[in-house]
């Protein structure tokens, strides 16, 4: 088991958003969460990577346990977290970004990576010395899986990689994780939109207010009824 | 092997350039400009190690001139204490004491910044103002130290160490150039965007605050052990809140994050001043005048930054706008001069200097909220781009 989350709960002041939340990921799968807005989707990847503390539970990743230790450390350890909303530094430069992205990295085969997220999209490497505060939204999100790869990271965890964009962009944004699976990335993936999430997942969870109410293969859970009237209009 | 030819000879060129300047100024310049010439240096590391906390890492913070008096105290107070066996020459004391106020100011960086990494924005702000009081009045009621009176700092300098001065504000643009340049300076810059992306990158963000304060702190540190050796004296006065305030302005006018902004800024700040002292009579007509011209630019740039788009027009606007106003100031001071009352009124120059500053501020910061440089840097990079 790559990574296993075990009954966590994870509180906001007084609000309980996520109550006894297991889950699990095997090495070289796609998972994906789907559930309504304010399920606590992007709580659970923000606790897995570390930007929030359970209260109890525990949290392994490669058989170690990593519910306590800091975000920067578990980035060290190979998750790497795209954050909800992109969170690129739009102050910067496209290449500072993903210089950012290989922060933890001393080696020297970070210009090569780099070099293969410009192949990946092409795009960045006609704006790489621009301000990426001048992307658009597809050219951000973009930005923003390519920083989180440069820190070559085994899991990957992309937060509503999907949100905003066009629907040429999101097709193109669902086959580049299909890609990087490809290429042994581990991918957990957390979406609104629950069409796409299932159909590229191998495995799939349900989360309505707090609690994991569904697990099943991704196909199987497009076949259920309820998720079906739930999130797929019906 | 190359990179340590050319950093070398960068060293020597820059501790060369501090020398000449000291040959220079020391030959030519009249003492009176000979201070500014050592201030200017003090405001320069002051202004750069300030903006390493506040432009570059985001962390506002507003009591510097408290670094600066702790690293000046330490100092003197050491010298005070050490010196009477005369263990060195002067001229290797004095930089020695710089480091002691250096490292003081440091660990009291630490000791700032660590309580305050909970704390963003105004709330950080006024911890490092309340800091920068408790400071100054702790010393201006401490015997040792000499309290509201000041202390002696026995033995000062005898002849301006101006050398010395400029090297340590070369060293700190140096130091915060080339953090820039490595992987944990844009670390320094992450947490300033985001910090909760900066750590998704896995940067450490406490420990990169932490950092900031203690390096910035220490070259404060080390200008106020310059400062005690070149003054002689210590009082609680020299770092009021004014100090701090026009650090950080300084910070804010020359770009908040530009270090060449902020030297930029603090030549001017420190300088200006002191020069428009020279001003004497300006009569009522030509100031009334230059205050009606300057509306005029100010409301001019602002028309053109807002609601014109062409690349060549936006282009002429600030010269055409300082041209412009100065002809306007000429010729209006004229038209001015006809009303009996503006014409025979005159003022004096010295007094209203410190409105000039502030009105020199206040229009600034209106044309340019981003700062002179906004988050630019002037280098040989730049030129050698602007070439190709």
């Amino acid at each position: 088991m790559m990574l296993s989350v075990r009954g966590i709960e994870v509180y906001y002041g007084a609000i309980h958003a996520l109550k006894s939340v297991s889950l699990e990921v095997e090495q070289g799968e796609i998972v994906s969460i789907i559930g309504a807005n304010g399920a606590g989707k992007s709580t659970l990847l923000r606790t897995i990577s570390g930007l929030l503390k359970p209260r109890t539970g525990e949290i392994e990743f490669r058989g170690k346990r990593i519910d306590g230790i800091a975000a920067d450390e578990i980035v060290r350890l190979g998750i790497s977290h795209s954050p909800e909303g992109r969170r690129i530094f739009t102050n910067m430069s496209v290449q500072e970004n993903l210089q950012l992205g290989a922060f933890i990295r001393h080696d020297k085969e970070i210009d090569q990576d780099q070099e293969k997220v410009m192949e990946r999209f092409p795009r960045l490497r006609e704006r790489i010395k621009q301000n990426s505060g001048t992307l658009s939204g597809g050219e951000q999100q973009m930005l923003a899986i390519g920083r989180a790869l440069m820190s070559r990271p085994s899991l990957l965890l992309l937060d509503e990689p999907s949100l905003g964009l066009a629907p040429n962009l999101v097709t193109e944004i669902f086959s580049i994780v299909l890609e990087l699976n490809k290429e042994g990335t581990t991918i957990l993936l957390v979406e609104q939109n629950a069409h796409r999430a299932l159909e590229v997942a191998h495995r799939a969870y349900v989360l309505e207010t707090g609690t994991m109410v569904l697990s099943d293969t991704g196909k199987a859970l497009l076949a259920n009824p309820k998720v079906k009237e739930a999130y797929l209009g019906g | 092997m190359s990179f340590w030819i050319r950093r070398l000879a960068s060293i020597a060129l820059a501790v060369g350039g501090c020398f000449l300047i000291d040959w220079f100024a020391k030959e030519n310049l009249k003492d009176f400009i000979v201070r500014l010439v050592v201030l200017a240096a003090l405001y320069i590391t002051l202004a750069v190690s300030l903006n390493l906390i506040n432009g570059i890492t985001g962390q506002f913070s507003i009591g510097h001139a408290a670094f600066y008096q702790v690293g000046a105290y330490a100092a003197g107070l050491a010298t005070v204490t050490f010196y009477k066996s005369q263990p060195l020459g002067l001229a290797l004391w004095i930089p020695l004491m710089m480091l002691v106020g250096g490292v003081t100011a440091s660990v009291a960086g630490l000791v700032v910044g660590l309580p305050s990494l909970r704390l963003r924005g105004d709330y950080l702000a006024i911890v490092t103002l309340g800091f920068g009081e408790i400071i100054r009045i702790v010393t201006q009621n401490l015997k040792v130290v000499g309290a509201a009176s000041g202390m002696a700092v026995e033995p000062k300098m005898s002849t301006p160490m101006i050398w010395l001065a400029w090297l340590l504000a070369i060293t700190s643009i140096a130091v915060c150039r080339n953090l820039l340049q490595t992987a944990h300076g844009l670390g320094f810059l992450a947490v300033r965007e985001d910090e909760i992306a900066s750590s998704a990158m896995g940067v450490n963000v406490t420990r990169t605050k932490v950092a900031a304060f203690v390096l910035g702190s220490a070259f404060a540190g080390m200008a106020g052990g310059f400062l005690a050796h070149y003054e002689g004296f210590l009082i609680p006065t020299m770092f009021t809140m004014d100090v701090s305030f026009i650090i950080l302005t300084m910070v804010v006018l020359g770009g908040s994050g530009s270090v060449t902004g902020s030297v930029i800024a603090a030549i001017l700040l420190s300088t200006l001043p002191e020069f428009l002292r020279d001003i004497q009579q300006i009569s009522m007509a030509g100031l009334v005048a230059a205050a009606i011209s300057i509306i005029a630019g100010v409301v001019a740039v602002r028309y053109v930054s807002q609601h014109v788009h062409t690349p060549s027009t936006r282009r002429i606007a600030y010269p055409g706008a300082i041209i412009g106003s100065i002809i306007l100031t000429v010729v209006l001071s004229k038209v001015l001069a006809f009303i009996p009352t503006l014409a025979n009124a005159s003022t004096d120059g010295s007094r209203i200097r410190l409105v000039i500053f502030a009105v020199t501020l206040v229009v600034l910061m209106l044309v340019r909220p981003q700062g002179l440089l906004g988050h630019r840097e002037f280098g040989w990079g730049s030129l050698r781009r602007s070439e190709a």
